[in-house]
């Protein structure tokens, strides 16, 4: 009776201690629009310009030399900071709040759906990784850039992206996954 | 020694990092910092972050990430006209050049497919102790390095010429009108797609 007790317990303070979807939407709606106003930061919100920023001054290469650290320069530095907050916001609630801080090589589902090897999901992971910011940075935005700030703006460059990102992205589900069990 | 001239170089790169948002006017360094923190609470709080969400949405086994997503573009794109209107909010559009975008798109869409993160959750999920993410983040420098080695001469040209930085509005004359139906058809898709969830077998399956 005791252990059933706590379970439930448990449970039911599992499902507290997640937002809803619709409570996030509200909130990310929230931080948008403080940011973009000018009493915020006067600028949309970004999350993949800090990418080669940051390559620039791990690979310490001169900003003066090459033409697209000039470019990125504000945007990559501003997205720093912000990038910063994200791991410290990120951080805190993963271990106070929501208990799911621990170290962990590979995510349930992809056991379940792709295999049990740490290597092949490393190796996959640093592929997807060199992939995604280069499909970022060529398309000049991700999900926070075009989907969120840009598609928020009407814009039809964000329009186009997100469209091909989610047609591509439920192919690569279809093809990569093995989702028939 | 080499390594202590390397290290002070990084040093010395942060350093410039914070000094370039300073000199900025986009905010104190705290005010961007905090929006930091924020966005990270949101994208922790709501566990967007997690494999089992875009990569679920991949598998079309979790609708999270698209109801989320949807609704924010949805609400803010209403509220954003008319904090624009009002003077209290500027316009910042990406330019319409299809080559990029859709090869981009394609890359993008690909690599989130197989990450399960986009580079706005990924960090999260590195701040919750995922080392895969963490070998991805060392991928995704690699991806910023390469494109800036060879921006001028292949990445460049291969995003193609740009066709202005069009909106919606430049197609119809009344623009409230316009913002009103977008807003509230990308809400009714956030309220309408059906809600699926891919449990993760090692946190929660309620």
């Amino acid at each position: 009776m005791g252990i059933l007790k706590s379970k439930g317990f448990i449970v039911s303070k599992q499902k507290e201690n997640r937002l809803t979807w619709w409570m996030g939407g509200i909130l990310m709606a929230f931080l948008l629009l403080l940011t973009f106003s000018i009493y915020g930061a006067n600028r949309p919100i970004g999350a993949s310009t800090y990418v080669p920023y940051l390559a620039g001054v791990i690979f310490d290469l001169d900003p003066e030399k090459y033409s697209y650290l000039k470019e990125v320069k504000n945007a990559g530095s501003w997205e720093g900071i912000m990038l910063l907050g994200a791991l410290f916001g990120g951080f805190v609630t993963s271990v106070f709040i929501t208990k799911t801080f621990r170290l962990s090589f590979i995510p349930s589902g992809w056991k379940q759906y792709k295999n049990n090897s740490v290597l092949s999901r490393l190796l996959w992971s640093f592929f997807s990784g060199f992939i995604l910011i280069l499909g970022a940075r060529l398309a000049g935005g991700c999900t926070s850039g075009h989907f969120m700030s840009g598609m928020s703006q009407l814009a039809m460059s964000s329009m186009v992206f997100g469209g091909v990102v989610i047609v591509t992205l439920i192919i690569t589900g279809r093809l990569f996954y093995n989702i028939k069990e | 020694m080499i390594f202590l001239t390397y290290m002070s170089d990084i040093a010395q790169g942060v350093k410039v990092m914070f000094e370039n948002v300073i000199n900025q006017p986009h905010g104190s360094l705290g005010l961007v910092f905090l929006i930091g923190v924020m966005f990270g609470g949101i994208i922790q709080y709501t566990r967007v972050d997690k494999f089992e969400k875009i990569a679920g949405f991949a598998m079309l086994k979790d609708t999270i990430v698209p109801k989320m997503l949807f609704l924010t573009v949805g609400l803010a794109s209403i509220a954003l006209y008319f904090l624009m209107d009002a003077g209290l909010a500027h316009a910042h559009i990406k330019p319409l050049n299809y080559q990029g975008l859709i090869i981009g798109g394609i890359l993008f869409g690909i690599g989130m497919a197989i990450l399960g993160k986009c580079p706005g959750t990924g960090p999260i999920s590195i701040a919750e102790g995922r080392i895969d993410v963490l070998v991805a983040s060392i991928g995704g420098l690699f991806g910023g390095l390469v494109f800036i080695l060879f921006f001028d001469d292949f990445f460049k040209p291969l995003m193609g010429e740009s066709y202005g930085k069009t909106t919606l509005f430049n197609f119809f004359q009344d623009k409230e009108l316009t913002v009103l139906i977008f807003g509230l058809v990308v809400i009714a898709i956030a309220l309408l797609i059906p809600k699926l969830e891919l449990c993760d077998k090692e946190e929660d399956c309620s």
